[in-house]
């Protein structure tokens, strides 16, 4: 069992805090501006409720992560905010003094959630033509650039085959009452982004799958010092049956359209493994991977909504049994986001805090924070 | 004066040393990039009580990030604008277009755009950029048709250039506004790409100030094109003219010797037009081109420090000359800016605003 803190986080979603249907619509009737007030109340809530930090994704239907972080730091107080970044739009020097400017603003609530982008179609929109591969590559060069410079190794000099910068320095430094740069979280599900996420993130994230599957995948991570969080649809009832009906509820609501938009999505996404292994789990099984763990919605609304689906003493169960194979953090989205966000943070966040102290106190070990 | 300015003249302020008391006379490396967010959100409200368009936000290694901070300030102001600097080489034009029109949702629409080129090569390799300057105009120029054609949201944009290349381009969030679908757009740069770049992609072409005469016709195919030209100046406005010069005086003595020093290395570095025409200027028998314009401080300040001084009925004079040649809008500085700027509000500004408003009903 780790003896480090559980961490919940919240995915921002860009249809609306409110929308049932997210995931089930065509990215480009997505305007993440309509909601944009509602999503700054959301922020407030979440850390209110006591979440630790709130994801806010990259993609052409959305605001830019970075603004927003600014703007929803300076409208809470204790929860961290966390850009999304892709390497190929920006050069790390600007990218670092970005960090540093909202770090400075925030009191060092920033974190970075460094993403290599789910299909090449999009990044083109970016100006960004590299395979898979060679995205990996120049994410390598660019995080290597970016810890220099917050190691302030002045003046850094690197040339790679795809960044070059010399005698690069920034003179705001990262600001923060504990760390000298952003705790930096890595997604992806390819051997490339794990090890990737071992030389420069403090936390691989991984799309949820069944525990025994999960396990041997994120050993190397969890063995080579780093943490391991998952991302999860959340889909609570104040009872089981109650569950299970708000899920086959999404699913009807998505229909048909849900299912073509997933569809073209699928089409464009086609290089992402974490996705591919989620459509491979909702077809080849059947939709109960596990007693909590649902793929029902996966063909109407998406890979992202392989969800956790249960009455809160069975998500707190499924929650710990991640936990058991060395799940630190845990990042949730939901159909619709704000009343899960309520549920989740009244009624199983305290009780999952309880647990802990009491698991922790009678192993004769006291929660370590990060 | 042949020609009566025909839009009043609207003012901008540099934040860029506010709070700094030993502004450009110091090594940048030594500078905290820690500014005072207090100052400067004070100094913004000033701004806006004191008639100011907008502040200007200026990009460097030795700064906080101006789009995030505009987002900051932004968050404790109601009407004053941001002057957001950019250059080319360090950002995709799609992602640039995505954080301005954030930037925009955020501050309800107070994020206008200065496209600089980068003054000095060696802090642009710190970002990255290692071209040439007239290729970075080049360069340029294709980062503003793709953010023109994003602004215009016309369907995916396509653009294979010598430097960018995007595929089907789209950006879902619009810049937001009462007014405009795209932010008020400025360039600075005195040399002809800079000139042809301001009348293909900008709004205002922002140089240093020369003579009036000397301008007039290096402005005059800006003009032609419609777009508008403004002059970037240090102010140094007291309320008689001998105290002016006095205060121009104490700019130079309260810089030292390594200041001087330090410029004359920088201005080795530079391979900026503008910057140069303002050193030749300033090594010409007299600090005084106009009884006005006074370049005595350029060696010990840069470029920048050539300034306006003189009483307010001065200021206004030396501003009805320029807008007599058609310039309409104006970026100061000053020592120290807010207490000059307060001065600008109260004294000169008002005084502007009347002599416009006798020649505009002077006018048939």
């Amino acid at each position: 069992m780790p003896t480090t803190r559980m961490r919940f986080h919240w995915s921002l979603p860009s249809s609306g805090v409110a929308d049932r249907r997210r995931g089930a619509r065509f990215r480009t009737e997505i305007n993440q501006f309509a909601d944009l007030d509602r999503q700054r109340d959301f922020c407030v809530r979440a850390d209110e409720l006591g979440f630790d930090s709130l994801l806010l994704p990259i993609g052409f239907q959305r605001a830019d992560p970075m603004v927003l972080a600014t703007a929803f730091g300076l409208a809470t107080k204790r929860i961290n905010l966390m850009p999304a970044s892709r390497a190929a739009v920006i050069s790390p020097t600007h990218f670092v003094q970005q960090v540093n400017a909202v770090s400075a603003f925030t009191n060092g609530r920033i974190e970075i959630n460094v993403v290599s982008g789910q299909g090449s179609e999009e990044l083109r929109y970016y100006g960004d033509f590299a395979t898979h591969d060679e995205r990996y590559a120049r994410t390598d060069e660019f995080w290597t650039i970016c810890h220099a410079l917050w190691r302030r190794e002045f003046p850094v000099d690197f040339e790679g085959r795809f960044i070059h910068v010399e005698g690069a320095r920034i003179n705001q430094p990262f600001v923060s009452p504990d760390r000298h740069r952003p705790y930096v979280y890595m997604g992806g599900s390819s051997e490339a982004a794990r090890r990737l996420a071992i030389r420069h993130a403090d936390c691989l994230l991984r799309v949820v799958e069944p525990p025994e599957q999960l396990r041997p995948k994120i050993e190397p991570a969890l063995d080579a010092g780093i943490e391991v969080g998952i991302i999860s649809n959340l889909i609570i009832g104040s009872t089981h049956d109650n569950a299970l009906r708000a899920g086959a509820a999404l699913a009807e609501n998505a229909g048909e359209r849900g299912k073509a938009a997933v569809a073209e999505w699928r089409e464009k996404t086609l290089e992402s493994v974490g996705f591919n292994e989620i459509y491979r789990l909702a077809k080849d099984r059947a939709s109960w991977l596990t007693p909590y763990l649902w793929t029902g919605l996966v063909p109407y609304m998406g890979p992202m909504s392989i969800s956790l689906v249960g009455n809160p003493d069975e998500i707190i169960d499924a929650i710990l049994a991640y936990r058991d194979i060395g799940v630190t953090q845990f990042m949730f989205q939901a159909r619709p986001d704000l009343p899960t966000l309520e549920f989740f943070g009244s009624a199983v966040l305290p009780r999952l805090r309880r647990r802990e102290a009491a698991e922790l106190a009678a192993a004769g070990l006291v929660g370590e924070g990060r | 004066m042949t020609t009566a300015p025909t839009k009043p003249a609207r003012f901008m302020w540099s934040l860029s040393s506010v709070g700094d008391k030993a502004r450009r006379s110091r090594a940048l490396a030594a500078m905290s990039g820690l500014p005072s967010l207090d100052e400067h959100v004070e100094f913004c409200r000033r701004a806006e009580e004191s008639g100011i368009d907008a502040v200007l936000m200026a990009f460097g290694f030795t700064r906080p990030d101006p789009i995030t901070y505009s987002a900051t300030l932004g968050a404790h102001t109601e009407k004053i604008r941001f002057l957001v600097a950019v250059r080319s080489g360090i950002v995709s034009p799609t992602y640039f277009v995505q954080q301005v029109n954030t930037l925009s949702a955020v501050t309800g629409g107070r994020v206008c755009i200065n496209i600089v080129a980068g003054r000095a090569p060696d802090e642009l390799r710190y970002y990255g950029d290692f071209l040439p300057h007239d290729e970075r105009y080049e360069r340029t120029d294709e980062f503003w048709r793709i953010c023109h054609a994003l602004w215009r949201a016309e369907g995916p944009v396509d653009f294979a250039g010598r430097h960018y290349r995007v595929e089907g381009a789209r950006i879902n969030t619009p810049f937001v506004s009462d007014e405009l679908n795209r932010p008020e757009i400025f360039i600075g740069g005195s040399s002809d790409q800079a000139h042809t770049l301001a009348i293909r992609h900008a709004d205002c072409l922002l140089t240093l100030p020369d003579t009036p005469a000397r301008m007039a016709p290096r402005i005059e195919p800006v003009l032609a094109s419609g777009t508008e030209a403004g002059l970037l100046v240090t102010l140094i406005c007291k309320p008689t003219r001998a105290e002016a010069v006095d205060a121009a005086h104490a700019v130079v003595a309260s810089a030292d010797e390594n200041a001087r020093a330090r410029h004359g290395v920088l201005r080795g570095r530079s391979d900026s037009v503008g910057y140069t025409t303002t050193y030749e200027l300033a090594a010409r028998d007299t600090n005084w081109p106009t009884p006005y314009l006074w370049t005595g401080a350029v060696p010990y300040l840069g470029p920048p420090g050539i300034a306006l001084v003189g009483s307010p009925d001065d200021i206004v004079d030396a501003l009805g000359e320029y807008q007599s040649i058609g310039i309409t809008r104006f970026l100061f500085m000053g020592h120290p800016d807010l207490e000059q700027m307060t001065f600008f509000g109260e004294e000169v500004l008002p005084r502007v605003r009347a002599r416009e408003s006798i020649e505009s009903t002077g006018r048939v």
